[in-house]
């Protein structure tokens, strides 16, 4: 396959070189990492996931509640990101956006990594009574409450619905991948009708199964707390962070020397700006959870809580009202940082460090009622997932097209400007 | 660009069939001079007996708001079909009605522009304008609830002898708030966008006191280098400023409810999901309103089908978050195991208010759905059916939240069937009347369309588009927009 495309790209090259002296066209930048440097992404990506899994092989052994939990985080994280590049790749066919056919390809990357949830998810399921004690362990038998929700937190529906997640990901990023890289071999309009006419029923699918999912995964942690807006919690926390993770390619395949035309400042610009943006509707989300749940005082609802502004939890609460949300917003609301390589990507690193922290916020609790605990195993938890992550997207890196060369969009692309 | 070629067929421009090419925004090959002369034609030409007519009849629906409130005010709140259980009812239903359709023009003219998208220049100025009397029409609710109001403005912290402050931990005073930080916000935006087409009616103005009325509203403006150059700044920054109000303003009114403990008001999603149906009922009355504005006043060719189009796409998206919202608030409702979580909603879809719950979600969720087909969301009646039944839906949304809530308490000694009294429908009725005086007023004087904004998506407004031959898709969208 890969012979096939670079085949074609040459006579498109060809063809526009022509035009290259009056100014952009497609086919100036080069559109394939460097060999070396495609092995060495790989590389690196082997490195952490071998790092992670021997980690977290470590840790299953050491003290199996606290691996299932930290791999359930790292887990967590990993799927969000990729539903946030799913969920940002959907909506650029939906909206027959130019800007973003610049930095649509590493997002179609990222979301293809979703292929490899289901295996990343089965250390959770074979441990899932460790963790979902509260339905699944022995004190569920005497629990009222989660008797009457029994129709739907049991094992068998909630192994059905997770089969129905991974199907929906999994197919969604796997087909919009093929039909974006079967255009860069044959350049033809079809792939981008037939990918905008799929987008637009995509998105409620994406939209429910990942609502459910964060009800199975993270609400159900505490059987008898719910809330009505969590789904569109973890949805803001999904884009930011991979926002964050657009940024940092773009910025890196900017800096590296890779894309020159194709993507520019406008495009680092526009990545920021929704960056900024969706961290502001993390804000917005979060402070609606938090405000009507301390407002009302209810003692059912605020539980979930009372565990995390206890003493020993606040710290972590803390950081994420600070690092979450008012340093990101004072420093990437000027444009100046959003436009500047070392600003946008301190932003990013930032936003992905603390997404983490979010979801080890709404995971660990469940764990360490009273005060976190880090451990190593942490870590084992989140590069495991991350790593594994990190190869599907390496893999697919050092093998397709930095962009989609022959998108009908790409001439207007390079037009894009800020006012 | 001749006038002959003007009135000629409209070309379609809803094909999306070539991904290369973007349909053009402005039919009919409108150049500068026939953009600005058929908006400016509107103000300047004898008043058109028609538009008498709407007005006598808006004017009518003034006198009954007048009357209502007349009444109102002699007598008291008790006018109203309020009781004990159900102590809010159609005034704030009315209330979030018309502050929920006070949100398109701002998102039109804010978020949209932010997100560069190009066809709101046609539509911005028409859904502002909408956006501003809706939430006068919203206002009158809040105003005149507080029964005397006389003393309305003790809701402001105004210091005083007696110490008496408002209380502040209340969502009604952030409405006050946010309410007016919103109004003047949009008012400010509105007449920021303004200024320049002013100046244009001040220099066609045939008689002097036009000439100098005009002239006093365009404070100066004469389309200088430097004056455009602030007005783009001034217009990134309140596009800017606007965009986060657009969103507080719904969440504060979702907090009036969901701040309490009652079940069915107290739910966590309902921030985001009144901002949502509040974007979804603001851009079914632009649809509504603007299907019969460009007909009327001939204007097909700046407000073109693929305008249209893309609100009803907006529709369908946002009609299609609010679905998910009952979805979400009725699962977790269940999946709360909490007796009277579980009933509320039970009783708002099966119990005496069924109709009203089932007439919304009618209207609300299946019907807007049918702008999933292309043939129907390009259909001027199909669309204009549907907008009107989106804003029927979207006012018995916020009939079944506060009412269905509220009828049946924890006290089964207290339930009771809430039932309007006329003075209830003669003051919405009347809120009509004061929103269609003023837009009518606003259509009647002051260019419903922003003639500079649509004239800088014209393609010889491109700075890409003319002298550069390397770069053909512009000189073929040149070429089109000339033939």
């Amino acid at each position: 396959m890969s012979r096939v495309e670079s085949s074609n790209l040459a006579a498109h090259g060809g063809g526009s070189a022509q035009a290259s002296g009056h100014g952009p066209a497609a086919g100036v930048d080069t559109p394939r990492l460097a060999p070396a440097t495609g092995k060495k992404w790989l590389g690196i990506a082997a490195a952490v996931a071998g790092v992670g899994l021997a980690l977290s092989a470590a840790g299953f052994a050491a003290d199996r509640p606290r691996f299932a939990h930290a791999w359930l985080v790292g887990f967590v994280f990993t799927v969000t990101v990729g539903i946030g590049a799913l969920f940002f790749v959907l909506i650029q066919h939906l909206t027959r956006a130019a800007w973003s056919v610049a930095v649509r390809r590493q997002a179609e990357w990222v979301a293809f990594s979703l292929l490899a949830a289901a295996p990343l998810f089965a250390p959770l399921y074979a441990l899932a009574p460790q963790i979902w004690t509260g339905w699944l362990g022995p004190e569920a038998a005497h629990d009222e409450l989660v008797h009457k929700k029994a129709a739907y937190l049991n094992l068998h529906a909630f192994t059905i619905r997770a089969v129905v997640y991974f199907a929906i990901w999994g197919v969604l990023a796997y087909w919009f991948s093929k039909r974006s890289t079967a255009q860069d071999a044959d350049g033809k309009r079809e792939h981008t009708l037939a990918m905008q006419a799929r987008s637009a029923p995509a998105i409620p699918f994406v939209a429910l199964s990942m609502t459910f999912a964060s009800f199975d995964w993270l609400m159900s942690l505490d059987p008898h707390w719910y809330s009505t807006i969590f789904g569109v919690y973890i949805f803001s926390g999904a884009t930011t962070s991979s926002f964050a993770v657009l940024a940092l390619f773009t910025v890196g395949l900017q800096t590296s020397g890779y894309f020159r035309k194709v993507s520019t400042v406008e495009h680092r610009h526009d990545v920021g700006k929704l960056l900024f943006g969706f961290t502001v509707f993390w804000a917005y989300i979060a402070f609606s959870q938090f405000f009507l749940i301390w407002y009302a005082n209810i003692p059912e609802e605020t539980v979930f809580f009372r565990e995390r502004m206890g003493e020993g939890w606040m710290p972590v609460s803390a950081a994420l009202l600070f690092g979450h949300f008012i340093i990101p917003f004072t420093l990437l609301l000027s444009r100046h940082v959003k436009r500047n390589a070392v600003g946008l990507s301190v932003g990013a690193v930032l936003m992905l460090v603390m997404h983490w922290v979010d979801v080890y916020w709404l995971v660990m609790p469940n764990l360490d009622r009273h005060a976190p605990h880090f451990s190593w195993i942490d870590l084992g938890g989140l590069l495991g997932p991350l790593g594994v992550a990190a190869v599907v997207v390496a893999w697919k890196a050092s093998r397709e097209n930095l962009f989609p060369v022959r998108d009908p969009r790409l001439p207007e692309t390079y037009k894009v400007e800020n006012l | 660009m001749s006038s002959a070629k003007a009135h000629a067929a409209p070309l379609t421009n809803t094909d999306d069939s070539n991904p290369a090419e973007r349909s053009p925004l402005i039919l009919g090959g409108a150049g500068f001079a026939s953009v600005t002369n058929s908006v400016a034609h509107i103000v300047e030409r004898k008043t058109p007996s028609g538009w008498l007519v709407l007005f006598a009849a808006a004017l009518t629906g003034l006198l009954i708001l007048a009357g209502s409130l007349g009444k109102l005010v002699y007598t008291g709140v008790g006018v109203w079909g309020l009781n004990d259980t159900v102590f809010w009812a159609w005034d704030i239903t009315g209330f979030v009605f018309w502050i929920g359709i006070g949100h398109a023009g701002t998102l039109i003219s804010a978020i949209l522009f932010l997100f560069r998208q190009k066809w709101r220049t046609s539509i911005n100025r028409a859904a502002e304008a909408m956006t501003i009397f809706a939430v006068m029409a919203a206002g009158i609710y809040p105003a005149f609830h507080v029964g005397r109001v006389w003393l309305l403005y003790w809701v402001f912290p105004v210091p005083n002898q007696m110490s008496l402050w408002p209380n502040f931990k209340s969502p009604l005073l952030w409405d006050v708030f946010a309410v007016s930080t919103y109004a003047t916000v949009s008012i400010l935006f509105w007449y920021v966008g303004l200024v320049p087409d002013l100046a244009t009616l001040r220099d066609r103005a045939t008689t002097r006191v036009r000439a100098v009325v005009l002239g006093i509203f365009a404070i100066g403006w004469r389309g200088s280098h430097r004056h455009w150059l602030n007005y783009e700044k001034a217009y990134l920054i309140l596009a800017g400023l606007s965009t986060p109000l657009v969103l507080s303003v719904h969440t504060i009114v979702s907090f009036d409810f969901a701040t309490s403990v009652i079940p069915g008001w107290h739910t966590t999603i309902f921030p985001p999901y009144f901002v949502a149906g509040a974007v979804f009922s603001g851009f079914a009355m632009v649809v509504t309103l603007m299907v019969i504005v460009r007909k009327a006043f001939g204007l097909e060719n700046i407000v073109t089908l693929r305008h249209l189009e893309n609100m009803n796409k907006i529709i369908l998206t946002t009609g299609s978050i609010v679905g998910y919202a009952y979805a979400i608030e009725f699962f977790t409702a269940w999946y709360s195991g909490n007796n009277y979580e579980r009933f509320t909603f039970i009783n708002r879809a099966f119990g005496p208010y069924a109709w009203a719950y089932w007439t919304m979600v009618s209207c609300n969720v299946i019907s807007p759905q049918l702008f999933w087909f292309k043939k129907i969301r390009t259909s001027i009646p199909a669309m204009f059916v549907l907008s009107i039944f989106v804003n029927i839906g979207m006012w018995f949304e916020r009939f079944v939240i506060i009412v269905t809530s509220l009828h049946r308490d924890y006290l089964p000694t207290s339930w009771t069937y809430f039932r309007p009294t006329i003075w209830d429908i003669s003051l919405f009725l009347g809120t009509f009347g004061l929103f269609f005086t003023a837009f009518l007023a606003f259509l009647r004087f002051l260019p419903a369309i922003a003639i500079s904004e649509v004239k800088g998506v014209l393609p010889e407004a491109d700075p890409h588009g003319h002298g550069h031959g390397d770069e053909s898709d512009d000189a073929h969208d040149a070429e089109a927009a000339h033939a």
